[in-house]
């Protein structure tokens, strides 16, 4: 029987009990002032313990804000594979090996922009009078104005077209090179079978590729509950409340509005359980 | 040597001794670090930077000052003082300032503030607004109240006379409105927050004989209130595009680039409108008082020394060097040679022939009488910013559209208000 050695205990222990204390220490502290009244205003508090968490569902703006949380996330998620899936086979159809490197490092230069630069970038390209985004419209309409950013119905989906415009691009360039990755003889099978272009990647192609796929997927998910900046800097969640996600709201209530940090800690609460509820379920389905 | 002698060279060598130590300690720099200043963007404070060996030389250390739009240097100074204290220096305005200093984020400025540099010089508007529970506060940096700027061409072609009462301005509004030329009759703030939409609403709110409170009573959900937010709404079927989610930048933006008739604002746009490099309607604008009934949304901004990050007396002292340099009459007589109007605050800089000079007498004039109409508007409690935020969304919905029902708005507000009172 083989000794058994302490060696990987002791290099594994350390690491594990710093990442413990980095993850946990902040987890637990957002519990604990959840539980109570804290304010930015005073030093004075006391436990009320589930007392936010109940006011959060009397709390039409709390509502709001998870609906468009949900909206915006599925909204982000689903165009931006579609995005990325639909140009990478584009891609891989009809560009040369040449051309493709050239698209390659075009698609990626969005990612690489800071997200508020891009936000301020697209902010002024969506302006009714001089920005670019909206100049196909005057030029249609005969000058007609057009303000998508300060239209409740079509808010959310300009800002979601600069998530997508950043990570659509980006996973495009992923899927092709995961196409270009796959062995030749099922495609050229298919072509021998006279399937269409189409059939070859909706049947062979992208089945193949479905585990890297989903992993995108989730990695767009986790990413897309990050849009605070992308948000804050073009709307501020406005007009209205229309943009305004959950982590936009724990920030106004905690920080710009009335200070009420237990209150918006309670909010960061509920989303990190939703969080882990909600992407445990789904990698559980997907893994079945 | 002779006793005597000698003990005359101790003495006298003990005497040199002390002077010189007296002087080094006089001459002992009053800054130990660099002073950070949290701040938003001023020209005033950019051409300061310029000066940033003056201080040096004043004071022993330099200054470092970091620059966020006026709301998200709202949020991170609340965020700071509330917690890490990270900063010297505070900027802080009229809406922010009763809640800084009953919260003793900041520290009363005079204890702190050189009497060389003659505190009593600032316009009164201003140390009134400086001023809360009967202590000063702040050095303004920027204040004043509200003029109406509007263009002569305009007005003249459409032969409108400029408006004096508000039913004039209503009137006059539409008619000025032609999108094909690419002209609005005005321009109003619709982005959310106390000091954003809700800043431009309350004159309409005050002229309309509205109050907040009565006592410890909210008295705003009233038929003025009503009546305000109608005829906001109204006005701004006729606003610039870009303004129903816009603010400051977006309003007089629209304005000096040449597509708004008439505009209400406050009184730095007037030295904007004058100035080429950040106007294009120079020449063609008249200045006058808002119409009556409308109050000029009293206002200031300024520097206040943080309490949690100048722990002693020390850093306090440096801190109030800063402020008390920074506003000083030698930089203020540089911002108005770099013609920055709405960085101007003391009244000797005001009066002055050189000011005068640069921005004629029509300006001067319409200054004085504005002075007459200028009140403050908002609510003067520690509360306001979260009850006037908490307005600038239900009013950025009604804006935009998201929601129709004013009266239901103001039951939503009257319901949080209860709420914060009751705290």
């Amino acid at each position: 029987m083989p000794r058994r050695s302490s060696l990987p205990v002791t290099f594994v222990v350390p690491t594990l009990v710093v990442l413990l204390i980095l993850s946990m220490v902040p987890t637990l502290y957002a519990i604990v002032i959840a539980l109570q009244n804290r304010e930015l205003s005073s030093t004075a508090y006391s436990y009320v313990w589930f007392s936010n968490f109940v006011d959060l569902f009397f709390d039409r703006r709390f509502l709001n804000a998870v609906w468009v949380s949900v909206k915006w996330e599925v909204v982000t998620v689903v165009a931006t594979m579609a995005v990325a899936i639909g140009l990478g086979v584009l891609m891989f159809e009809v560009a040369s090996p040449r051309l493709r490197n050239i698209y390659c490092l075009l698609f990626i230069i969005p990612v690489l922009l800071p997200r508020v630069s891009a936000a301020f970038v697209w902010k002024f390209a969506y302006h009714p009078l001089y920005g670019i985004a909206t100049y196909p419209y005057r030029l249609l309409t005969g000058g007609l104005i057009f303000d998508p950013l300060s239209k409740p119905a079509t808010a959310l989906f300009a800002v979601a077209s600069v998530d997508v415009w950043q990570w659509g691009l980006f996973f495009a360039v992923i899927v092709l090179k995961l196409l270009e990755t796959l062995p030749p003889q099922p495609i050229e099978a298919a072509r021998l079978d006279h399937a269409r272009r189409w059939q070859i990647h909706a049947y062979v192609t992208l089945p193949m590729l479905k585990a890297p796929l989903i992993s995108l997927m989730f990695v767009k998910m986790i990413e897309s509950l990050r849009s605070f900046d992308l948000i804050y800097v073009m709307t501020r969640g406005g007009p209205g409340v229309a943009t305004e996600t959950l982590d936009m709201y724990a920030f106004s209530q905690g920080f710009i509005e009335s200070g009420k940090v237990s209150y918006a800690s309670a909010m960061a609460v509920l989303m990190m359980i939703a969080t882990v509820i909600t992407f445990t379920m789904l990698w559980k389905r997907v893994q079945a | 040597m002779k006793p005597v002698r000698l003990a005359a060279s101790l003495g006298a060598a003990f005497m040199l001794s002390a002077t010189v130590s007296t002087i080094a300690l006089a001459q002992a720099p009053v800054c130990s670090a660099p002073v950070k200043v949290l701040a938003q963007p001023r020209d005033g404070l950019t051409l300061l930077e310029d000066s940033k060996d003056e201080f040096q030389k004043l004071a022993g250390a330099s200054f470092q000052i970091d620059y966020l739009n006026e709301n998200d240097r709202r949020a991170k100074s609340r965020a700071d003082a509330s917690t890490v204290g990270n900063y010297n220096v505070y900027y802080v305005d009229e809406a922010n300032v009763a809640l800084f200093a009953s919260s003793k984020w900041i520290v009363p400025l005079t204890d702190y503030y050189p009497a060389d540099y003659d505190y009593a010089d600032f316009d009164p508007g201003r140390q009134k607004v400086a001023t809360y529970d009967g202590k000063v506060w702040f050095a303004p940096l920027t204040g004043g109240g509200d003029l109406m700027v509007y263009r002569k061409d305009i007005l003249e072609a459409a032969g409108i006379q400029p408006p004096k009462t508000l039913d004039e301005l209503i009137a006059d509004v539409p008619k000025l409105t032609n999108p094909d030329k690419g002209i609005y009759g005005i321009a109003l703030r619709g982005a959310r927050g106390s000091g954003a939409n809700v800043w431009r609403w309350m004159p309409f709110f005050k002229a309309y004989g509205g109050q907040w409170f009565d006592g410890d009573k909210p008295a705003f959900n009233s038929d003025a209130a009503v009546k305000a937010t109608e005829t906001y709404l109204k006005l701004f079927k006729d606003s610039a595009p870009g303004t129903q989610t816009g603010s400051w930048d977006e309003s007089t933006g629209a304005f000096l680039s040449g597509q708004v008739a008439i505009l209400v604002e406050s009184t730095p746009l007037s030295g904007m409108a004058v100035d080429p490099k950040t106007s294009q309607v120079v020449g063609k604008i008249g200045f006058l008082p808002p119409p009556a009934p409308l109050t000029g949304g009293g206002y200031g901004h300024g520097l206040a020394i943080a309490a949690k990050a100048n722990a002693d007396d020390a850093s306090k002292k440096c801190a109030g060097l800063f402020i008390a340099w920074a506003t000083s009459k030698e930089n203020e007589k540089r911002r108005l040679d770099a013609h920055q109007f709405g960085e101007l605050n003391r009244t000797s800089v005001l009066s002055s022939k050189e000011f005068a000079d640069i921005y004629g007498a029509d300006l001067g004039q319409a200054l004085a009488e504005t002075g007459k109409v200028t009140a403050v508007n908002f609510w003067q409690d520690p509360r306001w910013p979260d009850l006037g935020d908490r307005w600038g969304i239900i009013l950025e919905e009604l804006v935009t559209g998201t929601r129709t029902d004013v009266k239901g708005g103001l039951n939503e507000l009257e319901a949080y208000a209860n709420e914060l009172v009751k705290k």
